[in-house]
Parts: structure tokens; C-alpha cells; sequence
């Protein structure tokens, strides 16, 4: 490493750098602020806006500090008369053209321009002359547009090029008439739009929903992890009175580096639904009415008691683990096992000899650095585009990334290959590529019957199976859609096969926030916390949907929405099933089906844990304030085991739970391949529709369903909930 | 010696009764209020009121700058989108009871929305009007926008 270190000078200290950097990141890590607006160091240096200029001795003009290489013996001044007196001419020059907005824009108070207007800026303009006027057009219902007040650093061009890899911006006409557009009829509908509002330096890009609702400086910045994809994204919460105003990214370069994609930026809109629950409800005579907590819990204990051992419940994959982990207890103390998180799964014949705990595999960072990925059923950019946007820097370093899919979804980089099948049978192609790398070897046991169905293997399977053996590291990353399909026994059995012949990692892409997380806090039938097998398993989701016990607990679920097949259940005549429902929102389908409802809050007004797809426990406290009576889910739980004469000593804090957890579950995530998978005896049934298969990305949980914004964007819109069912606030 | 005969003489007290003397026929300064008033500057801070354009349309433009100035946290605002798209506040109210009159507010405002009056005669009898809301501020804006306007102008050149 020593031969590539250099030292130059910059303001008079000696400091190490790489000959080759850009002069910028050098006194950055220096401490000596250069201004700044085009250069950001997850893109391309542009080096448009020429506020960086520094000097550097022995060159006859001031340089560009983003653009400027080092050079061994460099001498660099970013605070001399000529360095200052260049950059203030600079700023004179971009303020030409801007107007006097700073009262009326919501950037102020947090204006890179401001700023350095205040450092640089003269006091008095020099410019008489007419300034220029850009006329707005819309772009879609997240980002707002002042183009006004653009300096054309080009920051969001180059973010939908070189991150969003679909160029949906870009600079039309020159000199001060630049002028940043869209194409034409078309807007900005990548899942990561939104990020450039935070890139945008000045006030030309805002968020929308956000608009002119507060001041940068009144509002309370609370970290938080996003609930909405397995990744666990690190986002701040904005509030104001205990209420969100906006999201934003926390910069976590493992994680989300400092991206946030649109579902976490923008699902906040829906916790001021107009059916949000600030109180219980209790059903009394056919008619609901509000009640209090004591009246609510007592109800809901003696109906819950009534049922005796026949009890089950369904949550939702995006619950905490303290939830998960209190309700599979209290169910347990109650005499009963039918808990499921799996509300979409359709297959259940491996549960008992899958992985324990499904994950990616591998640190979420690790995923671009992969050299060969088969990504099996997975509408990868809908269901977690910030992986996506990894398996995206994996593809343009040169990595070969090919699909499996039940239908063609474009996605934003080049694709090694798509092979494609009919919803029921795309699965067919991965007994083919198990076929294939099985060649002149001996096939997998147990899977002839299996490999029997499957169509010989062509040169694109060959070509395919190569790939995963030669290529490097590489991964089989099993999606949402993989397993959802009534065929996912069939789909592990045959991954788990490929990945060993060739080599390389199997990963799943699980639903929710925590699938992971619940996994292991034991909400399955199958499985105790810490991820032991039951003595006795009990029903898991299927079967607790199609033949609903005599009690059923529903947490942070709509069945309409949430379980396939939900849509049906009726309400059993008096006397008969007894639902208490744990939701945030009334919705449709939970009052025509359950007894009780009580408030609880989502992952933004709740202490929690979630375990993310790479295994990481994220811990968050709650930011916002609940609505009324509404209560932490976890909390609630609590009571309600009291009430049911089953008390859970001990925890008295979400902390405490998720230690007690993950002492449960140890520190090392399980193998996918540690234990033999024989495939399943008996076929299931193989037939399903795209639809059911892969949900819109807005629609996946009861937050994102009210999040008005995202309604109604491209892929909101898109939404293909039936009529009537689907949710638009 | 001297200390003594004037401690005797009460001659400090004499001193101070000549003042009171030569007053006696000085020209009186005592208003009879309310029937006589005592001039006022134009710089004079009094009530609040939020001005209107002469065409009609608000002046604020819910930047917040006064509610963030506001030594007394006197000020609470709320805005949003209205519905020709521009920037305007739901609520701005000012309570009188917090308000200490040192008109920082006004200084603060970009476009002169919110002023301080000459006006000082007013009374509440009911809790809650000391909250002067927007109606009621825009309402004093309209009603002496005269007095308000000619006010600015006469301060307008030591400005
Ligand atoms: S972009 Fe910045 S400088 Fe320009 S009007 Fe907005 S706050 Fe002011
Ligand atoms: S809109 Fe913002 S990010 Fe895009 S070029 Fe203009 S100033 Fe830069
Ligand atoms: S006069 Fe001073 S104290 Fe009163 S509202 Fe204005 S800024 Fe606040
Ligand atoms: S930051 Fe260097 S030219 Fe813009």
C-alpha cells in the first residue's frame, strides 16, 4: 500500500493521500470544508458548479477541488485570498439566476445554497437584469418541482442514471436556459424516486405530500428502522407535536447506504388515515361501539377463554419480535401452537425441513459483491428495491445476474439471462438446471420423480448452470414469489440441489419486516423460540385460514388483504368463533369479522426489534406519539396474558423481551444447506395466477395501503387488489 | 459645626421644597385620559394585524420567521398547501397574554404581513380572547390598513 500513498499540503499541514484521488475527498478526511453542490460521493463527478474551486500552487487558475487529481507534492490553499475571492465570485453567479424564495421554500433552514450564500454571498446584488423564470411541470404525486430555483449541479440526473439505472431526467437546452425535464408525458416513477429530494441541494425538488407543512427547524429527528422490506433500512422519522411530517434516510452503508426507498419514505401518510383506531371497539348486539381498555381486555379474555385450546393466531410478517415472541407464548400457556406469520405461503409440506430461519445468506453489503446471482421468482425491484439496487451494483461491476420469473419484469440493469415459464410451472426450469448440472454425475436422491418432469436441459440452462459453478461466489436467492407459490417445497428442494452442485449460497428473500425476527421468536407452528422443533406443531397459516378455530387472534392484519383466501371468512353465528383483532386500522374486512378490536400502534409508534434478511437484530424505540387510546402492541399482549390468568413475569420493557429472544436464539444464523432436504412424496396442487402471486409493492401491508401518496404513483396505481377491496384513503 | 446647624435647619428638606415651589408654576404635563391622549410615534408597538395586498390577497406566506423569532413563543402557526397552490397558513394565532410587544415579529416578516399598531384601548372579557386568530387579525389589518400604511411610509425613510 505505501508506494500508492503520496503527501501534499493542504493549507500549509502535510497530509497522506493516493495519487489519483480527487482533491476533495482529501480535505474532507482534512477537516478543510470546501464548498460544494454537484459533487456528492455516491455519483459521477460532474463538476458543473465550480463553487469547489481551490488553489493550488504553481497552477496558473483556481481548481476544481471534486475534480482535481492529487499529485505528489501538491500544495493546496482552500482558505487564500484567491481560493475565497473565486468561490464568492462563483456564488455571485449561481445567485443570478435565483430567485428570493428562501420565505416560501421548504428547503429553507436546511439550503446547502442558504449556507453557503451566508459564507460566500455578497450582501448587496449586482444584477439588474431580468431573472429567469422555468415553468413547472409535474413529475408525479411524490416529488415537487420549483425548477425556479434549480442550479443545475445535475445531481438528480445523474441519480436516475448511475442509481435508478432508468434515466428518467435530464438537462435540456444551454447556458443559464439549462433547463432539468422529464421525457416528454413522462414522470418519475422509480421505487427510489425520492431520494432525489434529499440529493437536489437547493429547493427544486421537495417532497410533495410534505409541502409547505413545516419548517426544517421545528421538527424532532428520531431514528428508526423501516417495516415495510427485509432489509431494515435506517431512516430518521421528522416530527412535529408527535406527529410524522416526513422520512428521511440515516446513512447506513451496510444497509441502505444513504438511500431510502419511496415505500419507507412515503408509507408514513397513512398513519393519519381516516380509519385509524384511537380507541377499542367491542361488538355489542351486531353494533360496534368505542369501550375502554378494561372493558375491551375483559371481553377479549373471556371470549378468548371460552375457546379453551382451540385457539390460533395470525400475524403479520411485519410484527416485532417482542410481539411475535409474547403471543406465541401466550398461545403456548393457553394450550395451543396454530401460529403462523406465513400469511401468503401455500405450501407448508417442507416447513419441517427448510432452513429454520429464512435469510438472505449473506450481510446485505456482501449481495454486490456476488460475480453470479439466479434470482428464482422474485419481482426483486417491486418487493425490495434497495437489493435490487445492490444485485444492480453487482450487474454493472460485471456480474452475471439472471432471472427465473413467471413473468418479464424490466429491471434496471442488464440481465445475464431470463428464463420464464407459465405462473404454475416456471418452477420446471430449476429442475432442468438441477438436471443439467447433475450431468454425467450422479442426480440428487429422491428427486427423480421430480427431475422426471422436468424438460431437458438446453445450451441457455448449461450456459446458466456454468455460470453459478465458474463464476466466483455466487448465490440462488429465492423471492417472494417463490414462496408464495403452491409449489415452494418442490422450488426449495430443487435450489437447495442447484446450490449445492454448483457451489454457491441459497438465499431467501422473505415478506415483511421481519420474517426472520418472527422466525425466531417462535411465531410458527413448527418451530419454539430460538427455533427448536415442537414437541407437537400446530396449524399454520393455511390451515388456520381454511378452518378457522374456535378462537383466533388477527394481529396487525387485514384477512381481506393479508391472507389469500381471508376475503371469504364469515362471521360464525353467535356463540361460535370468537377474533380478536389487533389492528391500527379499522379497515373493511376486520369489523365484518371480529368481536373485539383493539388499537395498537405501528413500527413508528412502537418499541421494537426486527431482524433483518442478513441476520441483524435492529432495535428502535418509538417515535411518534399514538393516536389516543392506542397502545404498543407488545404492551397490550402483556395485559391480555393477565387477564387470561397466564402472566409473563420479568419483561417489562420491549428491550428486555428482545434480549430474553435473543438469548433464545443465539448469535450465529443457520446454514441453508446444513441439513438434506428429501423431496416432498405427495404432489401438491400447482395451479395459481400471476396476481396472487406477486402483490403491488403498495399494497403489501395495512400502512402502505392508506399511504395516499403512493396510491397513487405508477406502481400504486398499478395496484391489482380487486375492486372495491382496494384501499386509496 | 455646619453639618450640625443644617441637620437642625431641616435645610436639606428646604432644598427639595423649592423644587416643588418653582413647579407649582410650571405648565401642567398630567392628561386627563380618555378625554386627552398623549402623542404617539408611528413606531409605536400595539396590537397585532396581518395585512392585505391591495388587491385583496393575504401577505403571509406562513415562512414561520415571526413564530421563530417570537421571544415569548407568543406566535403559533400552521400551514399548507392552499388551493391555488401557494403557500398559506390554516392558523396564526397570537396570544396576548404571552406577547411582550417588542415587535420582532415585524421585523422578522419578508412581507410585511404582520405588523404592530398604534392600537392599545382593548380589553378581553372572556377566556380565550386573548388568542387574536387570523380572522381577527386580518380584520384589524382591513379596518386600519389607512393608519397602518401612512405609519410605514413616515418611518419609512430612517429605515
Ligand atoms: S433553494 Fe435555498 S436559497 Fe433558494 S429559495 Fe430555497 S432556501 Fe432559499
Ligand atoms: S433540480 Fe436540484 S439536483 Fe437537479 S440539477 Fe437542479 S439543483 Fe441539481
Ligand atoms: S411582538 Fe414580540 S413577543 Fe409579541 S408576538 Fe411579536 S415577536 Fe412575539
Ligand atoms: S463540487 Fe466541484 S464543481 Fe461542483
Amino acid at each position: 500500500m505505501s508506494q500508492d500513498k503520496c503527501t501534499i499540503q493542504v493549507n500549509g499541514v502535510e497530509v497522506e493521500a493516493r495519487p489519483g484521488q480527487m482533491l476533495i475527498e482529501v480535505t474532507d478526511a482534512e477537516g478543510a470544508y470546501v464548498p460544494r453542490f454537484c459533487y456528492h460521493p455516491k455519483l459521477s463527478v460532474a463538476a458543473n458548479c465550480r463553487m469547489c474551486l481551490v488553489e493550488v500552487e504553481n497552477a496558473p487558475k483556481p481548481m476544481p477541488a471534486c475534480a482535481t487529481p492529487v499529485a505528489p507534492g501538491m500544495k493546496v490553499h482552500t482558505k487564500s485570498r484567491k481560493a475565497i475571492d473565486a468561490q464568492r465570485a462563483v456564488m455571485e453567479f449561481l445567485l443570478i439566476n435565483h430567485p428570493l424564495d428562501c420565505p416560501i421554500c421548504d428547503q429553507g433552514g436546511e439550503c446547502e445554497l442558504q449556507d453557503l450564500a451566508m459564507g460566500f454571498g455578497r450582501g448587496v446584488g449586482r444584477f439588474s437584469e431580468a431573472k429567469r423564470v422555468v415553468r413547472d411541470t409535474s413529475i408525479g404525486p411524490l416529488v415537487s418541482t420549483d425548477m425556479t430555483r434549480c442550479i443545475h449541479c445535475t445531481r438528480c440526473v445523474r441519480f436516475t442514471q448511475e442509481v435508478g439505472g432508468l434515466q428518467e431526467l435530464g438537462t435540456m437546452g444551454r447556458g443559464d436556459r439549462v433547463v432539468i425535464s422529464t421525457y416528454i408525458e413522462q414522470g418519475v416513477n422509480h421505487e427510489l424516486s425520492g431520494n432525489i429530494i434529499d440529493l437536489c441541494p437547493v429547493g427544486a425538488l421537495n417532497s410533495k405530500p410534505f409541502r409547505f407543512s413545516a419548517r426544517a427547524w421545528e421538527m424532532e429527528q428520531r431514528p428508526l428502522i423501516a417495516g415495510h422490506d427485509c432489509l431494515g433500512s435506517h431512516i430518521f422519522a421528522h416530527l412535529m407535536g408527535g406527529k410524522v411530517k416526513r422520512v428521511v434516510p440515516a446513512a447506513c452503508e451496510e444497509i441502505n447506504e444513504t438511500w431510502a426507498s419511496d415505500r419507507d419514505r412515503f408509507s408514513y401518510e397513512g398513519l393519519d388515515a381516516p380509519d385509524r383506531l384511537a380507541e377499542p371497539l367491542l361488538r355489542e348486539n351486531g353494533h360496534w361501539r368505542a369501550a375502554s381498555w378494561d372493558e375491551a381486555l375483559d371481553a377479549a379474555a373471556a371470549g378468548l377463554r371460552r375457546a379453551g385450546g382451540d385457539l390460533a393466531a395470525l400475524l403479520s410478517p411485519s410484527a416485532t419480535v417482542e410481539e411475535g415472541y409474547l403471543l406465541q407464548r401466550l398461545l403456548a400457556q393457553m394450550g395451543s401452537a396454530s401460529i403462523d406469520h406465513r400469511l401468503r405461503r401455500r405450501d407448508f409440506r417442507s416447513q419441517d425441513t427448510e432452513i429454520e430461519v429464512p435469510w438472505l445468506g449473506m450481510p446485505v453489503a456482501d449481495v454486490e459483491r456476488l460475480d453470479q446471482v439466479l434470482v428464482v421468482g422474485a419481482n426483486l425491484r417491486k418487493e425490495v428495491p434497495l437489493l435490487a439496487h445492490r444485485l444492480r451494483k453487482a450487474a454493472v461491476r460485471g456480474a452475471g445476474v439472471a432471472f427465473l420469473n413467471p413473468a418479464r419484469y424490466p429491471m434496471h440493469f442488464p440481465v445475464a439471462d431470463a428464463l420464464q415459464g407459465t405462473p404454475a410451472d416456471f418452477w420446471l426450469h430449476l429442475a432442468t438446471l438441477v438436471r443439467a448440472a447433475a450431468q454425467g454425475g450422479e442426480t440428487p436422491p429422491g428427486m427423480a420423480e421430480l427431475l422426471g418432469k422436468a424438460p431437458a436441459p438446453e445450451e441457455r440452462h448449461r450456459q446458466a448452470v456454468a455460470r453459478l459453478r465458474e463464476g466466483g461466489r455466487s448465490a440462488i436467492l429465492l423471492g417472494n414469489i417463490a414462496l408464495r407459490h403452491p409449489r415452494f417445497a418442490d422450488i426449495d428442494v430443487l435450489a437447495a440441489a442447484l446450490a449445492r452442485l454448483t457451489g454457491s449460497t441459497l438465499g431467501y428473500i422473505t415478506e415483511g419486516a421481519n420474517a426472520a425476527g418472527l422466525a425466531l421468536a417462535g411465531a410458527l407452528p413448527h418451530r419454539e423460540a430460538g427455533g427448536r422443533a415442537r414437541a407437537r406443531a400446530g396449524a399454520n397459516a393455511a390451515e388456520i385460514i381454511a378452518r378457522p378455530p374456535a378462537g383466533l387472534i388477527l394481529f396487525g392484519i387485514e384477512p381481506g388483504l393479508d391472507c389469500p383466501g381471508g376475503a371469504g371468512w364469515q362471521r360464525a353465528p353467535a356463540g361460535g368463533r370468537f377474533v380478536v383483532a389487533f389492528s391500527a386500522f379499522r379497515g373493511e374486512s376486520l369489523p365484518a369479522l371480529a368481536d373485539v378490536i383493539l388499537p395498537i400502534g405501528t413500527f413508528f409508534e412502537t418499541d421494537g426489534t426486527f431482524v433483518n434478511g442478513a441476520g441483524q437484530w435492529q432495535s428502535f424505540s418509538a417515535a411518534a406519539r399514538l393516536p389516543g387510546e392506542a397502545r404498543p402492541g407488545w404492551k397490550v399482549l402483556r395485559v391480555l396474558a393477565e387477564r387470561l390468568g397466564v402472566p409473563q413475569p420479568g419483561q417489562a420493557t420491549a428491550a428486555a423481551i428482545a434480549a430474553e429472544v435473543r438469548k433464545l436464539a443465539g448469535e450465529v444464523m443457520p446454514d441453508a444447506l446444513a441439513r438434506q432436504r428429501p423431496a416432498s412424496a405427495i404432489a401438491a396442487a400447482g395451479e395459481v395466477s400471476l396476481q396472487e402471486l406477486d402483490l403491488p409493492m403498495y399494497q403489501v401491508d395495512a400502512l402502505l395501503r392508506r399511504a395516499h401518496a403512493l396510491q397513487l404513483t405508477a406502481d400504486g396505481l398499478a395496484g391489482s387488489m380487486p375492486e372495491g377491496e382496494r384501499l386509496t384513503a | 459645626m455646619i453639618s450640625a446647624i443644617k441637620t437642625l435647619s431641616l435645610w436639606d428638606l428646604l432644598l427639595g421644597l423649592r423644587v416643588t415651589l418653582r413647579n407649582l408654576f410650571v405648565k401642567k404635563v398630567t392628561i386627563q385620559y380618555p378625554e386627552e391622549r398623549t402623542p404617539q410615534s408611528p413606531r409605536f408597538r400595539g396590537l397585532h394585524a396581518l395585512r392585505r395586498y391591495p388587491n385583496g390577497e393575504e401577505r403571509c406566506i406562513a415562512c414561520k420567521l415571526c413564530q421563530t423569532v417570537c421571544p415569548a413563543a407568543a406566535i403559533t402557526i400552521e400551514s399548507d398547501v392552499a388551493e391555488d397552490g401557494t403557500r398559506r397558513t390554516t392558523r396564526y394565532d397570537i396570544d396576548l397574554f404571552k406577547c411582550i410587544y417588542c415587535g420582532f415579529c415585524e421585523e422578522a416578516c419578508p412581507v410585511d404581513a404582520v405588523v404592530l399598531t398604534r392600537l392599545y384601548e382593548y380589553h378581553m372579557e372572556q377566556p380565550g380572547q386573548n388568542i387574536m386568530t387570523k380572522d381577527k387579525l386580518l380584520g384589524i389589518g382591513d379596518k386600519y390598513e389607512g393608519m397602518i400604511a401612512a405609519d410605514r411610509s413616515a418611518d419609512a425613510p430612517y429605515r
